[in-house]
């Protein structure tokens, strides 16, 4: 029964987590094209060093813009791996923040890990690594909550804009890193792959309850961190490259012209006195209200 | 005075019943020679005064929004400000933010690494109020609790226990402007969210739905401007009149006698100048006009409506007014046929004309534009001009504008000027892209309304005014002249105030002006003393 229940749960969560992310992703995705507003330094320019753009230089239209991959994907190394904004910006709280994020990254390597087992590729070295990875993901992602959950209760910063459902979320988060990590010492790491190896076949699996009750708590977490704020994740993809590092200029006759041409035509109905609501954003914005009419003030 | 202090989640709703006046202690100390400086406490609104405005949370006037006259009016205010925020969060109404806004509002971690990076919450001695998070998170907490489906539903545990009334939008749309939209919060979050933005997005919703927005900006701001030609309210008449002077100054000054052209179709440039300059440091239009025919650069000015006057100040609050201001300034280089729109030293205006507005005008009114910042630099390190920089032989610093640094990442063409003109430069800490904004940024400089100019000098200000003092520390007594060199309009304006207050000119010798100023100060070909070192 409790294995039913598991597989049931567990594959719920899945599916709530693939749907809430695709939905997250659609809903900023299909946002239309909206104003430039990047932000510097931005990692791709030549000039990141200190700060500058192609805005830099004399008739920039005429140069052939430069831009680095590699140093994009430096910068969101340093972030993901080594938070080095909060390193940098808020130490107090990256001492707790580091492990809390690279607990949950190894549980996430755990579960990959797992899961490519389960698909019947089980080299010896992961076989080995794994039970290792699992322990120190769990220890970490314990410690880490741990440390939040003081931070988050006394700090006078953090404790006005933390709600009981933040406190309780990293309880829950604090429970899973403890039970990973206790599954692990307690030597049951093998049960691990193949309850994952059976769910992934949909068949009922057979658990400790120490075992359960981990899996339980991580399938509860991946069901709702889509709709949390957890979900800077993967936000963060837009707020960096849709927004801030949003470089790109305007082309005539390129992909910018006809979303621009589309986003002249919406409707808009604002109600103030200076908008002549009911029109398109053309013929609002191409016409300058006089003093006697709507919108003359 | 202990500051109040927010204890929990609820707090921070009940925070919001509470005033909590500026403690002038609180302020962040100075350097010397101002140990000892005792600021004047900011005046208060009088009785009188509050029947008719309203007044936000720190006792300071803004917004200057009229009192409701009954209940029913304040749920009606109420009413459309939900229904405003509706519009908010829809494609067809604000696709021109819609995705920033989105991400902004719903990734917020609330970790604070922002709140350390803003000189008004640190200048103020940390006031809540002030902190980046904070009226963000009161827009979350009524967007969580009275548009989202649910919103009601547990709404301590989800800690969306916010009752939405008319004092409690007086002082969101209040704290709307206590932010200058400078954006170091946003350089700082490590999730990529912008406080300023939201800020903005407030204004935005007060003034397209509500039509409350700071007067300053609005009805004689963009309004003004899109009627009269410009903001300071200067007509075509009298635009040529100051021209005239203008020319007669130069005259008088450098012995040129130089026609600053209007309206000449196919020049290279058409540069577009805040008008303030005319009217307030004319010193820098005739700069300019020195500077390009001496460089024999083909440049015109507009007479036309808009078209004189760069300032855009829908940037600041407003995306209709914005749009509008935009288009026009485009229509008109179009209409000239100027190759090029070269913007003249003033920050929101190089960020609406050149950044912001890069995806909003069409292909048909399509022209490039270049900050004169890039074309100056051109002419200065290709020794198209003979300078002479022992002319220059003062401290000079240099204030980054935000809108021209942090948000275009121009920073290296105004050094690379000063290396060449100005032998005993150095720079404020920090600078470039991580500098602090004047205090006056979002239009706060020109809003001279009841006690906000007190709170401009003591608070939003009062970072910059230390950096400076500091940037200046080896050579701070007043026989030694020094020079701030701020190339935008709106930070001239905010020093302006800074210095006066602070009475740095007589205490320390500490002048503002612009960069262009500088240049032709250092010019070999043209009479010494350009610069005149008087106080205005
Ligand atoms: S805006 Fe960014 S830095 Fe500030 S609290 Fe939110 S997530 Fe943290
Ligand atoms: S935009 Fe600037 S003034 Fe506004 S909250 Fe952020 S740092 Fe402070």
């Amino acid at each position: 029964m409790v294995g039913i229940g598991l597989l049931v749960f567990v594959w719920v969560a899945v599916i709530a987590f693939v749907l809430g992310c695709v939905l997250k992703g659609l809903h900023y995705a299909l946002t239309p094209m909206h104003l430039r507003w990047d932000l510097y330094p931005v990692a791709h320019e030549p000039r990141r060093d200190h700060g500058g753009s192609y805005l830099e230089e004399k008739d920039w239209w005429t140069h052939k813009r430069r831009t680095s991959l590699a140093a994009e994907v430096g910068v969101m190394g340093e972030e993901i791996v080594l938070l080095k904004g909060v390193w940098q910006h808020n130490r107090s709280l990256w001492w707790g923040s580091l492990p809390f994020h690279w607990g949950l990254y190894l549980l996430v390597v755990t579960t990959a890990g797992l899961v490519v087992q389960g698909l019947g590729w089980s080299p010896p070295v992961l076989t080995s690594v794994l039970p290792w990875v699992a322990g120190v993901g769990g220890f970490l992602l314990l410690l880490g909550s741990a440390v939040l959950l003081i931070e988050r209760s006394s700090s006078p910063k953090l404790r006005p804009y933390t709600t009981p459902l933040d406190r309780l979320n990293l309880l829950l988060l604090l429970a899973f890193g403890a039970a990973s990590m206790a599954v692990v010492l307690a030597g049951g790491f093998g049960g691990a792959g193949a309850a994952v190896t059976s769910i992934l076949r949909f068949r009922a699996p057979e658990v400790t309850f120490l075992l359960g009750a981990q899996m339980a708590l991580g399938a509860l977490f991946v069901l709702y961190m889509p709709y949390t704020r957890m979900a800077h994740f993967f936000a963060k993809y837009f707020t960096y490259h849709k927004v801030r590092w949003d470089d790109r200029p305007y082309v005539a006759g390129g992909p910018f012209s006809s979303r621009l041409e589309a986003a002249l035509e919406y409707g808009m109905d604002w109600s103030a006195p200076h908008i002549q609501s009911g029109h398109s954003w053309r013929d609002v914005v191409t016409h300058i209200p006089q003093q006697d009419e709507k919108g003359g003030q | 005075m202990e500051r109040p202090r927010i204890a929990s989640q609820g707090d921070l709703v009940r925070f919001l019943d509470q005033n909590e006046g500026i403690d002038p202690a609180r302020l962040v100390p100075l350097p010397y020679p101002y140990e000892d400086w005792v600021d004047e406490p900011i005046k208060e609104i009088t009785e009188d005064q509050r029947t008719r405005i309203e007044v936000g949370p720190d006792g300071v006037c803004g917004a200057q929004i009229p009192v409701p006259q009954s209940e029913e009016e304040k749920e009606r205010l109420v009413a459309s400000f939900l229904e405003g925020l509706r519009k908010l969060l829809t494609k067809e109404n604000n696709w021109t933010f819609l995705q920033p806004l989105l991400l902004s509002m719903e990734n917020c971690v609330k970790c604070q690494t922002c709140a350390e990076a803003c000189p008004i919450y640190t200048g103020s001695g940390h006031m809540e109020m002030y902190r980046p998070t904070f009226r963000a998170e009161v827009l979350r907490k009524i967007v969580d609790r009275y548009i989202k489906p649910g919103g009601k539903l547990f709404p301590k545990l989800r800690g969306n226990d916010i009752e939405l009334d008319w004092e409690t939008l007086v002082k969101l749309a209040e704290l709307s402007y206590r932010c200058t939209l400078c954006r170091r919060c946003a350089q700082q979050c490590p999730v990529g969210v912008d406080n300023g933005l939201l800020t903005r997005e407030i204004r935005k919703l007060f003034s397209q739905e509500l039509g409350i927005a700071m007067p300053e900006l609005h009805q004689v701001g963009t309004v003004k401007q899109l009627t009269v030609g410009s903001s300071t309210g200067l007509n075509p008449a009298g635009l040529m009149d100051i021209m005239e002077f203008a020319e007669e100054d130069i005259t008088d000054k450098t012995g040129l006698e130089i026609k600053i052209p209007f309206d000449v179709e196919g020049a290279e440039y058409l540069v577009l100048h805040n008008a303030g300059e005319f009217l307030s440091w004319p010193e820098n239009l005739q700069a300019f006009a020195i500077i390009l025919e001496a460089a024999g650069i083909s440049w015109t000015l507009s007479s036309e409506l808009v078209g004189y006057d760069s300032v855009n100040y829908g940037l600041f609050y407003d995306d209709i007014q914005y749009s509008r201001i935009a288009l026009k300034h485009y229509e008109i280089a179009k209409k000239l046929g100027v190759k090029k729109i070269m913007m003249g030293e003033c920050g929101h205006a190089h960020k609406a004309t050149m950044a912001v507005a890069d995806r909003l005008i069409p292909d048909s009114l399509r022209v490039r534009a270049e900050s004169c910042l890039v074309a100056l630099e051109d002419l200065v390190t290709s020794d198209r001009l003979r300078l002479d920089p022992s002319r220059n032989d003062f401290p000079v610093t240099l204030h980054d504008p935000c809108n021209i640094t942090r948000s275009m990442g121009i920073i290296q063409p105004q050094r690379n000027i000063l290396a060449k003109i100005a032998p005993r430069f150095r720079e404020m800490e920090p600078h470039g892209v991580d500098n602090f904004c004047c205090g006056g940024g979002s239009g706060f400089a020109v809003c001279q309304s009841l006690n906000f100019p007190d709170w401009r000098t003591r608070v939003s200000g009062r970072v910059k005014f230390k950096q400076i003092l500091e940037a200046f520390a080896d050579s701070i007594e007043p026989e030694t002249h020094k020079y701030v060199c701020a190339p935008c309009s709106n930070c001239k304006g905010q020093m302006r105030d800074l210095l006066t207050y602070y009475d740095a000119w007589e205490r320390c010798g500490i002048m503002y002006g612009g960069l262009v100023e500088l240049i032709v100060n250092a010019m070999a070909d043209i009479p010494e003393g350009f610069l005149e070192w008087e106080f205005h």
